[in-house]
């Protein structure tokens, strides 16, 4: 459903992406792994629509999307949650549901229970400013935002960083509870996480993807997945 | 003494109108946006051109300048802050100046350069516990509070609101979404706008209309809007009315520097306060 072919990006003069390709097929839950300053943001803001490639093509359903706006790209059912874990914080939870629920037309009472569904929990804080989640809560809140309106496509930007480790078994439970219902692209550098959830896994190193991995075993070998970092 | 305070309720009042908008342009598109000052200036001249055409009745006057003022923003929004996004600050200040100077000289080919005065619309004073001052100038502060109230139901209860609030802190995020923030962003600048022709209209009568009226207004404009934060709405308005207080107060003592007062206190909130952008 997406293909990614020979991408080069660059911030100015400064080339950050070197020929990067990968694809996703319907329902699969992709994996980019690898260092910081690696590019894996820049690849999602690029597919985004945020960002511009020099050249190259990011294909989503047959249709090339390189170049629109993120506003469009997201027409399309794509969503980028951000790596940045921010929450529309002067508005309560609900109210950044409406946000998320208003340009898709999605009835905010399902588009609420949409998010009940992924984490039963968020009920109690519905009418709680979103500012003042813990970061786990925020995470939860902008995935709950992005699956609003039946997107196929979600971009994930390390959604367990910074977390604790309880956080982050309430963020795979989400992610469980995803997979295979829509298709998924995410960063993540912990690789047990990506060991446990991958059904395909790119490591990208220097702008460049140095190795992509489909076979079960390769995936979750954590050593195997060292190797490329 | 009260008298005084009275009259730093009217600046303050009609600051408020003409600072909100400034505020949110510069809180939702970063842009400084120096024609802010050029549309109040055409608010006035606008209302002492119609008012005869209107057999002086001013409440008809000032809706149809506040109305009239809308293609003209749509004008400047579509055609040059809309190609100031993202870019450097200084280009939108040296553009939106050119739109100033470029104004100011079309207001002085048109109505000439010399002051016009306007009296008083309503010509009654009223005494309330025992300060007697004009009931316009009353009327003024009312209006004040009233446009602070809606707009603070506006950004709170409706989607537009909404949207603005949270584009305001996170624009990137709300495109993400599927919303073209640019569009709701235009909304605003042409509410802003609207404001501060109202803020012309609003001040025509307590001193004269002139070419450069806005330019002194704006720069007073900017400090409220710096005091107050950058799109805060709720700021601006104490802002407004603590400068204005202070501009009347500074004013009776001595006259010749109630403004720079204004910018005495801006510096000092500064320097307590940092500008977060
Ligand atoms: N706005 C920018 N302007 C210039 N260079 C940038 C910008 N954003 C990122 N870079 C550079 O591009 C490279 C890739 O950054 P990117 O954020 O895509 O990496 P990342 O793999 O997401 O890293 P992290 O794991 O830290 O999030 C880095 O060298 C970074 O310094
Ligand atoms: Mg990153």
């Amino acid at each position: 459903m997406l293909s990614v072919e020979n991408l080069n990006v660059s911030y100015g003069h400064a080339k950050v992406l070197h020929d990067v390709s990968l694809k996703v097929s319907n329902g699969e839950m992709v994996f980019i792994a690898g260092r910081n300053g690696a590019g894996k943001t820049t690849l999602l803001k690029t597919i985004a629509g945020f960002l511009k490639p020099d050249t190259g093509s990011v294909i989503f359903e047959d249709k090339k999307i390189n170049g629109m706006l993120p506003e469009k790209v997201a027409h399309l059912g794509i969503r980028y949650v951000f790596q940045d874990k921010r929450v529309f914080s002067n508005l309560t939870v609900k109210e950044n549901l409406e946000i998320a629920a208003y340009p898709v037309k999605e009835n905010i009472k399902d588009a609420i229970d949409k998010v009940i569904g992924i984490y039963p929990k968020i009920e109690k804080f519905l009418n709680m400013r979103a500012g003042s989640l813990s970061g786990g809560q925020r995470q939860i809140l902008l995935i709950g935002r992005a699956l609003i309106g039946k997107p196929k496509l979600l971009l994930i930007d390390e959604p367990t960083e910074g977390l604790a480790a309880g956080t982050i078994n309430d963020i795979l439970n989400v992610l469980v509870k995803m997979k295979g219902n829509i298709s998924l692209v995410i960063v993540e550098q912990n690789l047990s996480v990506v060991g446990m959830l991958a059904d395909r896994v790119y490591m990208m190193k220097e702008g460049k993807i140095l190795k992509e991995m489909t076979e079960k075993d390769e995936i979750t070998n954590k050593e195997n997945l060292e190797k490329y970092l | 003494m009260i008298n005084t305070i009275a009259y730093g309720l009217t600046i303050g009042g009609i600051l408020y109108i003409i600072s909100i908008g400034l505020s949110l342009t510069f809180g939702t598109m970063r842009i400084v946006n120096f024609a802010h000052g050029l549309i109040y200036t055409i608010g006035a001249y606008l209302l002492i051109t119609t008012l005869p055409i209107f057999k002086n009745n001013f409440i008809i006057g000032a809706l149809f300048t506040v109305l009239a003022v809308i293609p003209i923003s749509y004008v400047i929004e579509r055609f040059i802050i809309r190609k100031l996004y993202g870019v450097s600050i200084d280009y939108a200040i040296i553009a939106t100046y050119a739109v100033v100077l470029i104004g100011i000289d079309l207001i002085k080919w048109i109505w000439g350069a010399s002051p016009i005065p306007l009296s008083d619309p309503i010509g009654i004073d009223i005494t309330l516990f025992s300060v007697t001052i004009p009931l316009y100038r009353l009327m003024i502060i009312v209006l004040s509070l009233i446009i602070f109230v809606t707009l603070t139901i506006f950004f709170k209860k409706t989607m537009i609101g909404k949207i603005v609030i949270a584009a305001l802190e996170d624009k990137d995020a709300v495109r993400s979404l599927g919303i073209n923030v640019d569009k709701y962003f235009s909304y605003v600048f042409i509410i802003g706008s609207c404001l501060a022709a109202l803020g012309g209209v609003l001040y025509a009568p307590i001193t004269s209309v002139h070419p450069y009226m806005g330019m002194m207004v704006l720069l007073i404009s900017f400090a409220v809007v710096l005091v107050g934060g950058l799109g805060n709405i709720k700021g601006t308005f104490v802002s407004a009315f603590i400068l204005g207080l202070v501009m009347a107060i500074t004013g009776r003592f001595w006259g010749p520097a109630a403004e720079t007062m204004v910018f005495i206190v801006m510096g000092i909130v500064l320097i307590f306060k940092p500008i977060e952008v």
